[in-house]
């Protein structure tokens, strides 16, 4: 409606009448870290149908931004990459198509996780599909663990465990980050699913969604709760009360190399992050600076997210994200978009690309293979997946998110739990209106 | 003259000391940058590197960053062309005719031109679409469009001072109106322009985000989105090469500076401008 | 005194408005463009999903936000010290100290400095970025050269002095700018009255004061309009360096929008905060003009 409006006011405004560059009969839009799935699939593509593909590689810096204007204003690719969680939101605007007939037309699409293909849906429609998945924990340091004399395997049973044990780091080796639970909004949603999430899910019993932002049941995003304030309370230990954290590592020039560095120096005890990291301590795309498996498991170690230890909580806690491929509801040829798609997560190349970058797989089949099934750390964190969550990706997930992302923030900056949690809520209203919002005493 | 203005009777020893000293503390953050993009193995940290090499430059220089420059230069002197041309033929109307209002008009655009570009760049966005324009040519539009209200005011600001008499002389000498803008109007407002034209060009080459979304195809893309192909790999910065390709990034701009240097220095007297 | 067109003009009226004609259809897309940012402010357009599509009309909701709502009041106060201090006391009186003293001095100096001054200005932000966490980090040059020699702790100078280390690296980013404009206008004061006021017995302060002054003084205003409004509407140094962060003790009303915008996707309130941003700025602008307009 909008870009319609606009086109026609610029047509008559005049500048129209240049050619649009010739297309190519299929593309696609990826961030450049990507790569090392698309591109060999894209090869294969190429060469099976004798098409060319319009590959358009985008730095990770902007891409989101970039795929939302392109969608809005209809020149998106064909085929675009995107964080699972915007695709709920992308397809109520109506930019996606819907997958499920072409899909029960390849062999292939039986094996994906049902759980998974739930996360990239919208109103009982697949619009995209996952390419990884994830789980999250809190992974330490073991020479810093050393240091401070603290017994190893470290099995903490609830947040006081942690924040005890981060106390004592910080009090043995005066190292700045005991503790780095994500905060603030620079690192956008890695905050909200490495920090707040992880924590929230453990604050409060499951029972009625209390432990979550949005109220499934009665379709309400949740603007106060006694498990959104313990968990704010929590960061409020972290940055403010105990110190153990610095606020500006979350907002470094570049959040990833700063972990890392810090993480290399022995200067981060204990970090809140995602199974990922086994390989992105040192390198993702597994180049030649990343250490054998032996060698990194002597160097960190891993233990799940312990909930807050009240009664009826959950005793661990984990939530699961990763990224998704969909198809432009406005592909030119849905058919070879859909083929072209379908080529990528072809077993033979995911496979190898889900297992070279210990990625958590999303399909039965690869998960049954022997080369996955024989890796010591994948099959611990699939383990660790059997009790995994999704996030509320609901339509307006973004905003909300966003939301809490600030709130976070002013925590960091000194703001009370009190004013921190009626600004979210106010927010919420705003945004969603007063009868969309509901509050838990 | 310089040293009636500063009363002294020679240079002090002491006031170039004290200069030495703020250039060394001014060209101290570029240590990182020097070090790091000698160093084969760079790793970002400030360290005497242990061995030294060129081959961050090589690397820099190496896959899609030659494309790139070109479409750096492209980009920028085109912007810079384009803005210049466009000012130059409305600035000169503008300064000799009379027209009321044209000083608040002018002043007006300036502070539209504040609302900063990520306001305007979503409608910039659709109606390059609708136009065809999401390509290197709607890069430069859209960058001269929004570089228009400063140069407009400048340029018509330095013809201001190319006094009257001379064109009217060479009126009565039979000249057109054409050989006295190129013969008497723009040799006098030289300064000026290479002012405008270096601004035009630094903002251009520097632009980030129009070329990002503007840019149909990778091979669209800009020195400034290569830049950050260094953070490509989720996080690992490659900070050998992230120094090196900004060495090389920065050198046209330095370059350009250099060489318009002597006319920029009359040229930005005349950006004192009478309201 | 009644104004006649010069006749060399006045001949050629036709040429000369074909000759505006792509500047005027250009400014007319300017025009247009804002005017689409405008009409956004009175809508809860979002950046995608729901919003994008089915947006509608809300009045001046988003503006009620900007006083409402945390984020827009603090951004204004951060800005303004920002602003304060990095252009106006930084960079313009840096510039013009400088470019007072360069001119007393030899040629090779003056060039070194200039060149390093221009290097500042012309690193791309992102690398100056890189140069100034690099430079305040705990291992880095500061810390290394000054701190820990001297016996102290290393102090993590982003952590600690977020607001005042981007500061700084503004200053050191802009400065250029304003020593250009400063050397040239200096350029531009005759010898003479100079002279004359040396020989009339003032003293060198005088002289600066009373007679350099308010000669250059259109410069002044010129130099002190641009860099506020360049400072006050900045953005990519500071959100490289620090993300407008540690929590919002950077955060600028530049960042403030672009997250609004982009980040939570609020494309409507992002259209509410640069119209007061341009208010803003257009209040400053005429308090400026006037300093330019009337000599006391």
């Amino acid at each position: 409606m909008l870009n319609k409006s606009l086109a026609t006011a610029v047509a008559v405004f005049g500048v129209a009448g240049m050619a649009m560059p010739a297309h190519a009969e299929v593309s696609i839009m990826y961030a450049d870290w990507l790569s090392s799935l698309v591109e060999p699939g894209i090869a294969d593509f190429e060469a099976a149908t004798g098409e060319t593909v319009n590959a358009i590689k985008l730095p990770g810096e902007g891409y989101v931004e970039r795929v939302a204007l392109d969608l809005a204003a209809g020149t998106a690719a064909d085929v675009i990459q995107l964080d699972s969680f915007v695709v709920s939101e992308l397809a109520s605007a109506g930019y996606l198509m819907p997958l499920g007939d072409m899909g029960s037309d390849w062999d292939q699409y039986q094996h994906y996780m049902p759980a998974l293909l739930d996360v990239v849906s919208y109103d009982g429609e697949v619009y995209a599909l996952p390419t990884d998945t994830d789980v999250r924990m809190l992974w330490y340091d073991k020479s810093v663990f050393e240091a401070a004399g603290i017994a190893m395997p470290w099995e903490p049973q609830s947040w006081d465990d942690v924040l005890e044990t981060a106390r004592t780091i910080k009090a043995e080796t005066g190292i700045d980050n005991a503790f780095l639970l994500p905060a603030g909004t620079k690192q956008g949603e890695a905050a909200t699913m490495q920090g707040f999430y992880m924590a929230l899910l453990g604050a409060d019993t499951p029972e009625d969604d209390r432990n979550r932002l949005r109220n499934w049941a009665e379709g309400k995003w949740i603007g106060d709760s006694p498990a959104i304030r313990r968990t704010l309370e929590l960061y409020h230990d972290v940055y403010a009360e105990d110190e153990l954290a610095t606020a500006s590592i979350n907002y470094a020039t570049d959040i990833g190399a700063a972990v890392r560095e810090a993480m290399a120096n022995d200067e981060i005890g204990i970090l809140a992050s995602g199974s990922w990291e086994f390989t992105c301590l040192w390198d993702c795309n597994g180049g030649p600076a990343l250490p054998s498996a032996d060698e990194r498991n002597a160097l960190i170690g891993w233990t799940p997210w312990p909930g807050s230890g009240l009664p009826d909580t959950k005793a661990t806690t984990n939530i699961s994200g990763g990224w998704a491929i969909g198809v432009n509801k406005n592909a030119q040829d849905p058919e070879l978009a859909f083929q072209l798609l379908t080529t990528i997560f072809d077993a033979g190349n995911f496979g190898d690309w889900t297992v070279e970058n210990r990625r958590m797989a999303v399909r039965t089949d690869i998960a049954a293979s022997d080369a996955y099934a024989s890796d010591a750390y994948l099959a611990e964190a699939t383990a660790l997946a059997a009790d995994t969550t999704g996030r509320d990706t609901y339509p307006g997930y973004q905003v909300v998110s966003a939301l809490v992302q600030q709130m976070t923030a002013d925590i960091l900056d000194g703001v009370s739990v009190e004013d921190a949690i009626s600004e979210y809520h106010a927010s919420l209203v705003d945004e969603f209106g007063e009868e969309n919002v509901i509050t838990y005493e | 003259m310089a040293r009636e203005v500063m009363d002294q009777d020679r240079p002090s020893r002491l006031t170039a000391l004290a200069l030495a000293f703020l250039a060394l503390i001014w060209v101290s953050p570029f240590f990182w940058l020097m070090t790091n993009a000698i160093d084969p193995a760079a790793t970002g940290q400030l360290e005497v590197p242990q061995s030294i090499g060129i081959d961050n430059f090589v690397q820099a220089l190496s896959g899609s960053a030659g494309r790139q420059f070109v479409n750096s230069m492209l980009i920028a002197a085109g912007t810079a062309t384009l803005t210049v041309v466009v000012a130059i033929s409305a600035a000169y109307p503008l300064s000799r005719m009379r027209i009321p209002g044209r000083n608040a008009f002018l002043w007006a655009l300036v502070l539209l031109r504040m609302l900063p570009a990520t306001g305007v760049i979503v409608p910039m966005y659709f109606a390059a679409q609708a136009a065809g324009l999401l390509n290197m040519m709607g890069i430069v539009l859209a960058l001269t469009i929004l570089n228009l209200p400063f140069t407009l005011l400048l340029l018509k600001n330095f013809f201001d001072t190319v006094p009257i008499e001379l064109e009217e002389a060479a009126y009565v000498e039979g000249a057109s109106l054409w050989t006295i803008l190129i013969k008497i109007v723009l040799p006098l407002s030289k300064a000026g322009i290479a002012v405008v034209w270096f601004f035009s060009f630094t903002g251009a080459w520097n632009e980030f985000l129009l070329p990002l979304i503007f840019s149909r195809t990778e091979a669209g893309f800009p020195m400034s989105i290569g830049l950050y192909s260094a953070f490509g790999r989720q996080g690992s910065i490659d900070y050998g090469f992230l120094a090196a390709f900004s060495i090389i990034y920065a050198a046209p701009a330095v370059g350009v500076y250099f060489l318009l240097r002597r006319n920029m220095n009359t040229g930005f007297a005349g950006v004192g401008v009478k309201g | 005194m009644k104004y006649q067109l010069h006749p060399w003009l006045a001949s050629n009226l036709w040429v000369l408005v074909a000759l505006a004609i792509p500047a005027i259809f250009l400014i007319g897309a300017l025009l247009y463009f804002t005017g689409w940012a405008l009409a956004f402010s009175f809508t809860d357009l979002e950046l995608v999903g729901r919003k994008a599509v089915n947006w509608s009309w809300v009045g001046f909701d988003n503006y009620a936000r900007l006083f409402t709502r945390r984020g827009f009041l603090e951004s204004l106060w951060t800005t303004t010290i920002f602003s304060f201090f990095s252009a106006i006391v930084g960079q313009s009186v840096l510039g013009f100290l400088l470019a007072a003293t360069l001119r007393t001095q030899r040629s090779v100096l003056r060039g070194v400095i200039e060149a390093t001054i221009m290097l500042g200005w012309l690193v791309p932000d992102i690398v100056a970025a890189f140069l100034w966490s690099a430079t305040t980090a705990q291992t880095g040059l500061i810390n290394n050269l000054i701190i820990t020699p001297l016996g102290f702790e290393p102090v993590n100078f982003i952590n600690e002095f977020a607001l005042p280390v981007v500061i700084i690296a503004n200053i050191w980013k802009g400065t250029a700018w304003s020593y250009l404009l400063f050397s040239a206008a200096l350029d531009s004061v005759s010898r003479e009255v100079v002279e004359a006021a040396k020989v009339d017995g003032a003293t060198a302060f005088q002289r600066v004061w009373r007679v350099i002054l308010p000669i250059i003084r259109p410069h002044i205003a010129t130099n002190m309009l641009f860099i506020t409004i360049w400072t006050f509407t900045y953005f990519p140094l500071i959100y490289a360096l620090t993300g407008g962060g540690p929590g919002r003790q950077t955060e600028v009303l530049a960042i403030f929008l672009y997250k609004q915008s982009f980040m939570v996707g609020k494309l409507g309130y992002g259209s509410a905060i640069s119209v007061a941003m341009l208010v803003i700025v257009g209040v400053l602008s005429l308090f400026y003009l006037r300093l330019l307009k009337e000599p006391k």
